[in-house]
């Protein structure tokens, strides 16, 4: 019904299959719509959140979709910066996901603050000490880049590009996609950097407070790296989920041990300054500050337990820098995708961590724990992009020819 | 021209630019800025030029002097007056939250009649003239029947004209019932008359600006007790300059927490530990002899009777203080720098206390000479400014009418009013002996204990008509509803009765326009006086309320006017020449001792006691409280509405309870669900319940919040007094 | 945020709160609420979104009966001076639109709520939870929209509000004094609506910078300390209490540490 849009010498699953799913996910969108309205027009009373946990749920999701979209910038530097010509057959799908991972970020946003029609004040009014106005420049510019950087790949969709208009269009923007990339990398990077920022700079807040140079906290810089690091484990781990899906393989496995062997490295290093950071924060800045590292552990062993460091840093951080690091490891498929899954479970627990432990933890000594559940809307919301994500992913892959090497691998006949 | 695509995307392209450039984008940005910072339904306060008046708080006995601060005819706020001789500027929570009593949701907007059963709260409003004709055709159905001793009132108090006002049309109408709220002045009185000899009426006065030793037997002295503002600010003086307080309680109340040393007796022993104190005082030789030898009768009986039930290890074992803390606490108290004074009154005095109590407290005061002294207690003469209160043909018009309390009566001579006994009266009888019930500033079905029995009693009223300004639990229970104005939309006097060491005489303003269609009590007594004729009208020779008022300040008004208040700056207490009545007039030590009743409840079935819990930020009085006050009260006290019950940890475990978790409280009088919350700072085997909470009426910001106090526990007659002397009952608890 | 003024010290409001004096009674709480339109709702007992810009706290040293003691800590808004008395508070210097400032002629801590657009950065930021969001629009019912000051406005939902230190009565003092040329406040000319009201007279506000003024000799009391001083959030708002367990709560110790009495003032001259 619709073979006229997808691409040339491809096989995709029925209309009516893929109809069928996209009504799952479009329901699922709609669902979140509506909680999104409810916060909208009734206000964030919608929400578990309180004077305590004025962080929770939402941003959270906003700081790990941005870590595992980190995969774009990062995959985008390698290629178009650094040079290594392999990853051009995974960029597009990287962007693709970054892209998801941005909106989604935006969105959240949007539904997150007090006053959304307001929201503008934070260029308007912007604090440039602020974090979080580092933020929101650099998340909107960036966003705009990816945006910019989809825009080629839209144009390769067959009945767009039959159009001369957008086929030169494409073609002429294919060629400043390195100074795109580039710029991308560069914003990224301190967009990245910025949430770290958030937490870091509360000098207020023991658990989240780290020392640094200049304006930046260490938070700033690991951030980063382990957005670079953990976010191209993403964009394989969703590659391999496409392919799965698809049933056919998309990537050559040589692109995969490349990018996993970059990954790995970047997460062994980033696993040393994390591990540095970790000790200093736990043996100089907090007892400084009068508090012994499992005062922060100790008082609720299940949400906040010591489990969850070790969780974050052994299981998610220094295995699978190991398994990618080492040629057996990448070379056994489970345990690639294992690593690549803890990866990215690593960067959001990570995340989680951050927003989570500093608003829960009292500062003041006669202030007790909190403990917060996020509301039906606060799921509903944060599932909305997740589900829309996957809508854009599974359209992209219908109808944009995505992967470079998919009619090598899968010979139509 | 043909639009192709490409045009199209040029013209749309240059479209958006070209808008860009117009003043729209800006205008629309600019617009959402301004609405998103106002938003219509955000109210925006009318501006005008600030200004002061001056008046008095009535909504507790404290009696502060207030400032108003108003914009053109609103309220905005109420601060404390500097320059008043109470509360020198303090203020407390419930004070500073008047507008919203004023403004608030919860007021009586127009005369009501009640139109489906009682406590229904069903209403039609009805004109003034009308509710007005009704009382009187019931009064006069009344008069004809002979039945005139069947009308009874409640107020507040006693003191004050419109009290007073309503006393004397019951009077010239053929009743003695009037009564009044109990409270601990009532066994003041009774203690003053006991054992001061005077027939007037004094009222009970403390020195605590000039004292170094105070020892409070229960009392919440920085929680309500007395004239709050004024003991708070006393409390930071002692602080201040060093001065010591010991607290005889059973929990870290805030007064005991502040204090300098908690001596945590056994529940209902504090009499016990007063007599002890008292036997260690004369076996040490510590007292005054000046006074009890010259200026008091019965002390040898009295050391005679203390010594011999009362020495040290006798109260000990009763009290489960050691010994020599006992001894040391009463070499202190005997010997503390330039004075040392004994209160009593628990929590915030708003219940009577056992004479046992009360007297053993006035006696160790008089034992170290400190009646009439400086820093010590007195009894202060208040200044009889009501002439006509005292009019022999007043009091004519009832003679040989039984009052239905029996107070005054050869059983309780000593006693003004017994309210408490009330409910049980008319529960006796088949017919209510009251046939018509006039209820003023007063909320008896929430402030009396037994709730159940209160109201029972009041269905049995066939006629109650409530002045209530607000839909309290009394004015629903009400036939007729006559609102008064609340006091910052009328003039009334009020003489302050808050152990004040001097009198001091306020007076409340009309400070904004009446805000509803209410009526001030006063000018509705003298309608219904004059409406009712004969020897009743000719009793009320006044044009209006403020004709009355004054005409009974006279010389006064003048300065109450203008200041807000009158008082006697150098007032003196009497010196003990002259200052006691009775046949030798000398203070009058007694060795009687009655048996203290025993506390409600089989200790089987209800093992743990369960005792109240007060506080400044809790209206427990028949004032509700505002959305402003209950927004202070912890949620270590209330949780959604859920009352929050404070146990000991030890208890609490041992019950199989566990902190923060739902549990049921059971008293013989009732049971009700609960949480809980483990504090050290209670004595285990006892509980403590937020009184104030649980209200019945009232709107959405305070009914059914937490349970009331009163409705768990019951009345403890005093056997002398006949007063309600209840201080907790029995009680057991279990998760649920 | 603005630059400094280099010339003078400018003055700096600050309070000392005498906690052995303070009785818990909560009228600095109501008298706050009242002077500042602070809304209320239905149900306040969830004091996790209970707006009390000033919260009086209680304190326990957890000692079994009848050896516990207790003390009640007010905890307004401490107009933190942050990280060597700059100004940048710990909420000030994360707000991304600029809609909380540190004003440098007063040392108070400003909330534009008009501007304010609801991220609560500022929360996250503030260890001592003196912030308050609007989670609901606030409603006043019946006449009690007649309670409301108009020198305070109203806050809508969904922006952030805390204690101003009573700014208006500042600006207010400020006005009569330039009617009357004078360019300083006398000590009773700008007092908090807290202040006043407290019956113990346990809170003293003034100028901690004016030797005239009480605040600046109670705050080197020897038994004065602020806040969660480690921190180095820099509060002006001092506590004393003769309990050393009472001055230990103020911060956070490891168990091997003592107590410290003195507090580390941070003090910035440019
Ligand atoms: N806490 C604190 N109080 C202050 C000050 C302060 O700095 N801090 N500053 C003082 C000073 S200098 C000033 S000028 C005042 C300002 O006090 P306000 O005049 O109360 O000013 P804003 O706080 O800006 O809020 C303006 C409010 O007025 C309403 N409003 C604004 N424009 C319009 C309009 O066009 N139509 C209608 N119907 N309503 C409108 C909105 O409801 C909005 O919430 O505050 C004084 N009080
Ligand atoms: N972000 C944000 N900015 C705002 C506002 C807002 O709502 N949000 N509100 C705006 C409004 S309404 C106002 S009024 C301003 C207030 O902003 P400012 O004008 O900065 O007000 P103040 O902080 O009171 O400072 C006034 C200073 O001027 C001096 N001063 C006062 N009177 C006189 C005088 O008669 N002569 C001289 N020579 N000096 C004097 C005093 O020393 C005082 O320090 O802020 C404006 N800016
Ligand atoms: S203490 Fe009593 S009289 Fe004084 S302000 Fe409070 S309620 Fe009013
Ligand atoms: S008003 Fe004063 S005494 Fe009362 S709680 Fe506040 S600071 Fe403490
Ligand atoms: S107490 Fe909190 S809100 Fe106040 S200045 Fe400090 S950080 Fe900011
Ligand atoms: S909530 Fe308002 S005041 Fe706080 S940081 Fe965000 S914009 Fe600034
Ligand atoms: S200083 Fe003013 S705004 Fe701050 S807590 Fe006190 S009364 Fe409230
Ligand atoms: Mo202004």
């Amino acid at each position: 019904m619709d073979s006229a849009f997808i691409p040339k010498g491809v096989k995709r699953c029925s209309f009516g299959t893929f109809s069928l799913g996209m009504l799952v996910l479009t329901a699922i969108v709609f669902w979140g719509f509506y909680a999104a309205i409810l916060c909208w027009l009734k206000g964030l009373n919608q929400t578990n959140m309180n004077d305590s946990y004025g962080f929770a749920l939402w941003i959270w999701a906003d700081l790990a979709v941005i870590a595992i979209g980190g995969g774009a910038f990062f995959t985008g530097l390698l290629r178009y910066v650094i040079g290594l010509d392999e990853l051009k057959n995974i960029i597009n799908f990287a962007v693709i996901v970054g892209f998801c991972c941005y909106c989604s970020a935006m969105l959240i946003l949007a539904i997150d603050i007090g006053q959304p029609l307001r929201g503008w004040f934070i260029f308007w009014h912007a604090n440039v000490h602020s974090m979080l106005t580092e933020v929101a420049f650099c998340l909107s510019l960036y966003l705009s880049v990816l945006a910019i950087e989809y825009i080629p790949i839209l144009l390769e969709n067959r009945k767009i590009d039959e159009v001369p208009f957008f086929h030169n269009l494409g073609h002429t923007m294919h060629g400043a996609m390195a100074v795109f990339a580039a710029t991308g990398a560069f914003l990224s990077c301190f967009h990245q950097g910025s949430l770290g920022g958030v937490t870091g700079v509360l000098f207020g807040r023991p658990f989240g407070y780290r020392e640094g140079i200049f304006v930046w906290p260490w938070t700033f810089f690991l951030y980063t790296w382990s957005a670079a690091a953990c976010g191209p484990c993403f964009t394989m781990l969703t590659c391999k989920i496409t392919e799965k899906i698809s049933g056919k393989k998309l990537v050559k496995d040589n692109v995969y041990d490349l990018l996993g062997k970059i990954s790995g490295w970047m997460i062994g290093t980033y696993m040393v300054a994390k591990i540095a950071d970790t000790l200093y924060w736990a043996y100089v800045t907090s007892p400084s500050l009068g508090f012994a590292v499992m005062d922060y552990y100790n008082a609720h062993p299940l949400h906040h337990g010591i489990w969850i460091l070790i969780l974050e840093i052994v299981i998610c951080g220094v295995l699978p820098a190991m398994i990618l690091i080492s040629r057996k490891g990448r070379a056994n498929a489970t345990l690639f995708t294992l690593a690549t899954i803890l990866a990215v479970i690593g960067v959001c627990l990570n995340r989680w961590v951050m927003v989570m432990t500093p608003m829960a933890m009292p500062v003041m000594t006669f202030d007790s724990w909190v403990s917060y559940f996020p509301s039906w809307q606060e799921v509903a919301t944060t599932i909305l992009p997740l589900a829309g994500g996957i809508m854009i992913v599974s359209l992209s892959f219908r109808y944009l020819p995505v992967f470079p090497q998919e009619q090598e691998l899968n010979p139509v006949d | 021209m043909k639009i192709d695509r490409r045009s199209f995307l040029a013209l749309g392209i240059g479209a958006a630019a070209g808008t860009a450039f117009t003043p729209l984008p800006w205008k629309l940005t600019d617009d959402l800025s301004i609405w998103t910072q106002n938003w219509p339904w955000t109210p925006v306060p009318e501006d005008g030029d600030a200004y002061y008046d001056h008046s008095v708080c009535t909504l507790c006995p404290g009696g502060c002097g207030i400032l108003v601060r108003k914009i053109n005819d609103r309220i905005v706020k109420i601060e404390g007056m500097p320059s008043h001789p109470v509360n020198r500027g303090g203020i407390c929570a419930l004070g500073i939250s008047g507008p919203q009593l004023l403004y608030g949701p919860d007021r009586v907007i127009a005369p009501m009649k009640r139109s489906g059963a009682r406590g229904e709260g069903k209403w039609t409003t009805l004109s003034w003239d009308d509710a007005i004709a009704e009382v009187l055709d019931r009064l006069k159905k009344l008069e004809a029947d002979n039945k005139t001793e069947h009308l009874a009132c409640i107020c507040d108090t006693d003191r004050g004209t419109v009290p007073q006002l309503f006393k004397r049309m019951l009077s010239l109408f053929g009743s003695p019932n009037f009564m009044t709220t109990p409270s601990m002045y009532d066994s003041y009185e009774a203690v003053l008359k006991k054992m001061h000899g005077r027939k007037d009426t004094l009222d009970i006065g403390f020195d605590f600006e000039n004292t170094d030793f105070i020892l409070s037997f229960g009392s919440g002295v920085i929680e309500g007790w007395g004239s709050p503002v004024r003991m708070i600010m006393a409390n930071s003086a002692w602080k201040t300059k060093k001065a010591k307080q010991i607290q005889i309680e059973q929990r870290l109340s805030n007064t005991a927490a502040s204090s300098n040393g908690l001596f945590a007796v056994k529940p209902g022993t504090e009499a016990d530990l007063a007599l002890g104190l008292a036997c260690v005082i004369m076996e040490e030789e510590l007292y005054d002899k000046a006074f009890t030898g010259a200026y008091s009768t019965g002390f040898p009986e009295f050391r005679n009777m203390v010594t011999k039930n009362y020495n040290p290890d006798v109260v000990a074992e009763k009290t489960g203080i050691e010994r020599h803390l006992i001894i040391e606490l009463a070499r202190h108290f005997a010997s503390a720098g330039t004075s040392s004074l004994a209160i009593c009154g628990r929590g915030k005095g708003q219940t009577a206390g056992s004479m046992m109590e009360f007297m053993a407290v006035h006696s160790l005061n008089a034992l170290v000479g400190k009646i009439n002294t400086p820093g010590g207690v007195w009894s202060v003469e208040h200044p009889d400014y009501i002439p006509w209160a005292k009019e022999m043909n007043v009091r004519a018009a009832i003679a040989g009418k039984k009052r239905i309390d029996e107070a005054g009566s050869p059983v309780y001579p000593d006693s003004l009013s017994l309210l408490n006994r009330l409910p049980s009266k008319i529960l006796e009888s088949k017919e209510s002996p009251i046939e018509m019930l006039f209820v003023s500033n007063a909320n008896p079905a929430y402030t009396l204990a037994g709730t159940d029995k209160v109201i029972e009693a009041l269905g049995k009223i066939p006629f109650i008509v409530s002045f209530s300004s607000y839909m309290d639990e009394t004015a629903d229970q009400a036939d007729l509803i006559l609102p008064n104005h609340i006091y910052l939309e009328r003039y009334q006097d009020v003489p302050v009765r808050g152990g004040l060491a001097r009198p001091v005489i306020g007076l409340t303003r009309p400070v904004v326009e009446p805000q509803y269609d209410t009526m001030h009590s006063g000018d509705v007594v003298l309608k219904l006086a004059k409406g009712l004729g004969g020897q009743v009208g000719e009793g009320f020779p006044w044009d209006d309320y403020k004709d009355c008022l004054e005409k009974t300040m006279a010389d006064r008004w003048k300065e109450l006017e203008e200041t807000g208040f009158w008082t006697d700056e150098a007032y003196q207490p009497k010196p003990w020449a002259g200052a006691f009545g009775g046949t030798y007039g000398k203070f009058a030590f007694s060795d009687t001792i009655l048996p203290l009743p025993d506390l409600e409840g089989d200790v089987k079935d209800y093992p743990l006691i369960l005792i109240p819990k007060e506080s400044m930020r809790i209206s427990s009085s028949h004032i509700g409280d505002t959305p402003f006050t209950v927004k202070t009260v912890p949620d270590t006290e209330l949780k959604g509405k859920t009352l929050v019950i404070e146990i000991n940890p030890r208890t609490g475990k041992e019950q199989g309870l566990a902190d923060g978790k739902d549990a049921v409280l059971k008293t013989p009088l009732g049971q009700v669900r609960v949480k809980v919350s483990f504090f050290e700072g209670i004595m285990p085997g006892l509980m403590a319940m937020p009184k104030g909470l649980g209200h019945t009426a009232y709107g959405k910001y305070l009914k059914g919040k937490g349970a009331s106090y009163n409705a768990l526990v019951g009345p403890m007659e005093d056997p002398v007094s006949g007063q309600d002397i209840s201080w907790g009952i029995r009680a057991r608890i279990s998760r649920v | 945020m603005k630059k400094e003024s280099s010339h003078e010290p400018g003055r700096k409001y600050g309070m000392v709160i005498d906690l052995d004096k303070c009785t818990g009674c909560g009228s600095c709480m109501v008298a706050c609420m009242a002077e500042n339109n602070v809304s209320f709702k239905e149900d306040e007992s969830n004091k996790l979104d209970s707006i009390t810009w000033m919260r009086v706290y209680r304190l326990t040293n957890n000692k079994p009966f009848p050896e516990t003691e207790i003390r009640y800590l007010p905890r307004p808004c401490m107009h933190c001076g942050g990280k060597g008395d700059l100004g940048h508070s710990p909420c000030v210097s994360v707000c991304p639109a600029t809609a909380t400032d540190y004003d440098h002629k007063t040392g108070i801590v400003s909330q534009i709520y008009t501007r304010c657009f609801g991220c609560r950065y500022c929360m996250a930021a503030c260890p001592y939870h003196a912030r308050y969001f609007n989670w609901w629009d606030p409603i006043w019912p019946a006449d009690l929209k007649k309670s409301l000051s108009p020198n305070v406005s109203p806050r809508m939902r969904g922006v952030v509000e805390k204690c101003s230190f009573c700014f208006h009565r500042y600006q207010l003092a400020m006005e009569r004094a330039y009617n009357e040329d004078r360019r300083e406040l006398e000590e009773a000319e700008y007092q908090t609506a807290c202040t006043q009201a407290c019956p113990a007279g346990a809170i003293v506000f003034g100028d901690l910078n004016n030797p005239d003024h009480a605040v600046h000799t109670l705050k080197d009391h020897p038994n004065a300390f602020r806040l969660l001083e480690r921190l180095g959030t820099n509060p002006k708002v001092y506590y004393i209490s003769d309990r050393e367990w009472v001055r230990r709560s103020g911060d956070n110790y490891l168990n091997n540490e003592k107590t410290n009495t003195k507090p580390a003032v941070q003090e910035h001259h440019s």
